[in-house]
């Protein structure tokens, strides 16, 4: 029984050694979705898990596809939306994944780039919808060619007008969002209002809704706060004049008092809280989460138009989710014939009562519009959508200690934006860097 | 894990008391066989071995390569070293936490002192209130901060109302979202939850000090100050030293209560190291850099116990 | 163990009474008591409100508390089984921790075999490397072992994590039996197993109550580890579920139902330590004392 000290040393080695390999070696296969007789008589359970801020779309879905099926069943875990990445990434380490995910479409990028999930190839191209399916949430998960990702459901960051408040300041919707300059007027027209009017809002302290709602300022001049490629990627932050413009713009809105005093601190749980009780002009937000909140009434009176640049074109943030299939998954014909159901027309086509957007322009009739007027403006234009196609967004742009909220709240509410920019220059590079090392 | 498991005192206390203090039998008797002694003691050693000695062996060799959490892996040597040691925000977390626990060390000390005042004595009540201050530790800061969470809201938190009934703020502070004020209240918070635990300690090491000696020094006419400084002080010294180990080393492993208050925001303002180190290994997803992350913690660590102890090493 | 059980002997101390001392002792103990009781009594007021009163500035509604909060929590799968787990896991690793620490305690009191001082010292050892410090490894050593998302692989984790402090609290307790007791019993025939579980145990009982109340709150709180080694949602732990609720993985944060959340894990540790504070705190404190 006894040891020596060097013979422990050797067993700790040896054990530490077998641990960190061991932690490596369980390689999990992926399914061929392209091979023949794949999907047929799919049947058992599908585990699926969904971020916790689309639940209600996925839900929906999941149920239809209950009601149209019994062979498959699926049971659905909502997981937190800042420990989404971490679940998967564990889980996959794990080696228990679940059969297919519903991730945030800039999620789907560092997944695909790491060769974790089930090629979908095959199920794109069955589905021959060309630029008419989301190119903004195919790209995020496409690598060599290869789709990793089918998209889902849209959560398009668009602008929401109170066409009420805008007629009582005698003010016109299309010419006053059209650039930054518009914009401040409206804004200071609306306020002045009432006592308890705003012209806009932003939710000052929660990272990932800014990043939804103000990039495209930046975006619709053709311009990104990331440049180059993966693997050779860099911050354009310090000297980009769109950025300048569009936090400068923030700022004179915080600055003259035009935002309510409430967004200083809001982490987004009061996000659309001020929109739906009618006291705000502009509202920078998703169909998300205005409708679930707001009186029909509201609805009526409200107009949907892009976000815009500080001297015109527009843009939106392509959010919204693909569904992946994680390699090693036990039942992945199951997941194939839930993600066809998922992007079938009919089911894209009821997109908006879970409020979010369908992820195919040709669910656009004639119906479908009178129905949805908030939801068609994004499906009209697909192709002004975007989104940074980057192994760091999560780290960037959705973490409260992330530089992008940094440098919003040093520039908006301290008034340093020149500083603030260059700050942020510096952690992009630096977190660009160390995402690709 | 959350700091009030760590201050336990489980973490160094017993550390200095390792030798046995009788003669050690190196063979077994008759009614204490050798081999029934290695049989009781083998579980407890093969938990430590497999969950913290080994552990700790690999995190060496994992420092040494690129391991992300998922994919694969190469040695690349010292680049982690390279890269984490000339990482600013790594600094800044580090120099972050040596900030914090610089601000609750002392204040820990003070109240747990003053607390151990009130509760040594055989006063009736002193056991009840000796009760009442160790509760907050013992509810622990995971508790605590999502309690302090809804009183640090703008209005609506009790931190505002209050401080609106005194006049001193308008009651809409919006304590969170502000580096230094979310780390004053912070601070505030650990120094009132944890300050039981020090008092339980020095209370018992003050019971402990013969009533002779006290008798002695009043009979010389010396007031309550200059026996306390003259006589408990001196004879504490070893429990303090314990007990200002035990609250740095809980601080510096902080975690939770921002995590809960904070999520180390706005910006990095509030990132310790052991959050930064669970970013870069669970977030980011690149465990080799955080095992260096780690490593360099359990210097760090190291280095300032041993600075303590050295400060506070008795007079020979 | 006893010499430090204030409540049992006459505590000593510098002060003789005084009327201006006596005062001092009642303004000064009663301000201090409000000062940690209030915020507690302040959270159970908040359980009792509903969510949409907590967030208000406070009105006429501020005491009319209901029990709505915790019905909500029976409704709420997510939170009660987390609170669920969390029992399951603290006890089970209070159990365990007792159970080992004081075999161990046992063997490093009363046994002689070689390698003990080097077996001891190797326990102690982990007292110097706080878990925190090796996340990493030790995550990836827990997933070799298949042990991430497991209950069963929380409850060793946290065993491993209270064993130190907790072997040495038992050592010393073993160590003040004197070995005329055990002699006797020997005498009699009795095995080691017996000999811990009839002959020693009402001598060894307060520092195996202090294990087992130690590791339960250590693990009845812990965060870290439980957010890292877990990945499954139905085997969350009351924190983090709570965490979860907080950050608004269930929908819209309802704030009352938080607090009430928060009262629930906050119950346990405050009955568990008044019933069993003697042991608790004398335990505690033989550390640092006999140090």
């Amino acid at each position: 029984m006894e040891l020596t000290r060097r013979q422990l040393l050797a067993l700790l080695g040896a054990g530490g050694a077998a641990a960190a390999l061991g932690g490596c070696a369980r390689d999990l296969a992926a399914a061929d979705v392209g091979a023949p007789g794949f999907g047929d008589g799919a049947g058992g359970t599908v585990e699926m898990w969904c971020r916790s801020d689309t639940v209600n779309g996925v839900q929906a879905v999941v149920d239809a596809f209950h009601a149209a099926q019994d062979r498959v069943r699926v049971r659905l875990t909502p997981i937190q939306n800042g420990q989404y990445v971490t679940k998967v990434a564990t889980a996959i380490r794990g080696g228990r994944v679940p059969d297919v995910i519903d991730i945030d479409d800039i999620y789907s990028t560092m997944f695909a780039f790491r060769d974790v999930f089930t090629d979908l190839t095959p199920l794109v191209e069955d589905l021959a919808l060309g630029d008419a399916l989301s190119p903004g949430h195919l790209a995020l998960a496409t690598k060599d060619g290869r789709h990793y990702g089918v998209p889902f459901l849209g959560d398009f960051s668009v602008l929401f007008c109170n066409t009420e408040l805008f007629e009582r300041a005698g003010l016109d919707v299309d010419e006053h969002t059209a650039s930054f300059d518009g914009i401040l007027e409206a804004a200071r027209a609306i306020t002045a209002l009432d006592d308890d009017t705003y012209g806009w809002s932003f939710p000052g302290n929660a990272s990932g809704a800014l990043g939804f709602t103000v990039q495209p300022h930046v975006w619709a001049t053709g311009t990104d706060l990331i440049a180059g490629e993966i693997g050779d990627q860099r911050g354009d932050v310090a000297g980009n004049e769109a950025l300048r413009r569009t936090l400068d713009l923030e700022r004179t809105l915080w600055d003259e008092q035009l935002v309510p005093p409430g967004c200083f601190a809001d982490d987004a749980s009061r996000w659309s809280a001020d929109y739906v009780a009618g006291r705000l002009g502009m509202f920078p937000g998703g169909y998300g989460v205005v409708a679930p909140n707001a009186s029909p009434e509201l609805l009526d009176r409200s107009r949907v138009v892009l976000l815009p640049g500080p001297d015109g074109g527009r843009a939106f943030f392509d959010g919204g989710d693909n569904l992946c299939m994680p390699a090693g998954g036990k039942n992945p014909e199951g997941a194939a014939e839930l993600i066809r159901f998922a992007v079938s027309l009919e089911q894209q086509a009821r997109m908006p009562d879970g409020f979010y957007s369908p992820v195919r322009s040709d669910v656009v009739t004639p119906d479908f519009e009178a129905e949805h007027p908030l939801v068609t403006p994004t499906l009209a234009s697909l192709d002004s959508g975007y989104a940074p196609t980057t192994l760091a967004y999560n780290l960037i742009y959705n973490q409260q200690d992330g530089p992008w909220l940094r440098m919003f709240r040093r520039a908006v509410f301290d008034g340093e934006v020149d500083a603030a920019m260059d700050e942020a220059q510096t952690t992009y590079d630096r977190i660009l860097r160390q995402a690709e090392a | 894990m959350s700091a009030p498991a760590v201050t336990r005192p489980a973490d160094a206390a017993p550390a200095r008391t390792t030798g046995p203090r009788r003669p050690a039998r190196r063979h077994g008797t008759l009614t204490h066989p050798a081999r029934t002694g290695l049989l009781l003691v083998a579980p407890a050693v093969a938990f430590v071995v497999v969950f913290v000695l080994v552990p700790l062996v690999s995190a060496v060799g994992i420092s040494f390569t690129n391991l992300p959490l998922i994919g694969p892996w190469r040695f690349i040597g010292l680049e982690n070293y390279a890269s984490v040691l000339t990482d600013p925000a790594f600094w800044r977390a580090v120099g972050y936490t040596l900030l914090y626990t610089a601000i609750v060390t002392l204040p820990i000390l003070a109240l747990g002192y003053a607390l151990a005042v009130v509760v040594r004595s055989n006063r009736r009540g002193a056991t009840a209130l000796r009760t009442i201050f160790f509760v907050p530790y013992v509810v622990g800061l995971t508790t605590l901060s999502f309690l302090m969470l809804l009183e640090a809201q703008p209005n609506s938190g009790m931190v505002n109302v209050v401080l609106k009934a005194l006049g001193i703020t308008d009651g809409t502070t919006a304590w969170l979202v502000d580096g230094p004020l979310a780390t004053g209240l912070l601070c505030a918070m650990v120094i009132w939850a944890v300050s039981g635990l020090t008092m339980v300690l020095l209370m018992s090491g003050m019971q402990g000090i013969p009533r002779e000696v006290y008798e002695s020094a009043e009979i010389d006419g010396a007031s309550w100050w200059v026996r306390e400084r003259s006589i408990t002080i001196p004879m504490l010294r070893r429990t303090i030293a314990m007990t200002v180990v035990l609250s740095v080393i809980g601080s510096l492993l902080a975690f939770t209560q921002f995590y809960i208050l904070t999520q180390g925001g706005p910006g990095s303002d509030t990132t310790t190291v052991v959050m930064a180190i669970y970013r870069r290994a669970f977030v980011q997803l690149q465990l080799g850099a955080a095992t260096a992350m780690s490593l360099v913690l359990v210097v760090i660590t190291g280095l300032v116990t041993a600075a303590q102890f050295w400060l506070l090493r008795e007079r020979s | 163990m006893a010499a430090v059980t204030g409540t049992v002997a006459p505590p000593a101390g510098p002060e003789r009474d005084t009327r201006v001392r006596r005062t001092l002792y009642v303004v000064g103990g009663g301000l201090a008591a409000l000062v940690f009781v209030v915020p507690l009594l302040l959270a159970l007021v908040r359980a009792g409100q509903p969510g949409d009163v907590v967030v208000a500035a406070p009105d006429g509604r501020f005491l009319d508390l209901s029990w709505v909060n915790f019905r909500l929590i029976l409704d709420q799968p997510e939170i009660w089984r987390g609170i669920v787990n969390s029992v399951v896991v603290s006890v089970a690793t209070a159990v365990l921790t007792a159970v080992l620490a004081t075999l161990a305690g046992y063997g490093f009191a009363k046994f002689g075999f070689r390698g003990r001082g080097v077996l001891f010292g190797m326990v102690l050892v982990t007292l110097m490397v706080p878990f925190q410090a090796i996340l990493t490894p030790l995550y990836l050593q827990m997933n070799a072992m298949r042990l991430t998302d497991s209950l069963l692989g929380l409850v060793l984790f946290y065993t491993t994590v209270n064993l130190p402090f907790c072997v040495f609290v038992m050592r010393n307790a073993f160590e003040s039996v004197p070995g005329e007791i055990e002699d006797s019993a020997h005498v009699d025939g009795a095995g080691t197993l017996r000999m811990i579980a009839s002959v020693l145990r009402p001598l060894v009982l307060p520092g195996a109550a202090t294990a087992a109340l130690y590791a339960f709150l250590a693990s009845w709180t812990e965060f870290l580890g439980a957010l890292t080694f877990l990945t499954d949602s139905s085997l969350y732990t009351l924190p983090v579920s709570l965490v979860n609720l907080q950050q608004g993985a269930y929908g819209q944060v309802d704030f009352g139902l938080l607090a009430a959340g928060s009262v629930v894990a906050m119950i346990p540790c405050v009955v568990l330590y008044v019933a069993l504070q003697r042991y608790y705190v004398a335990g505690l404190a033989s550390g640092s004392v006999k140090g």
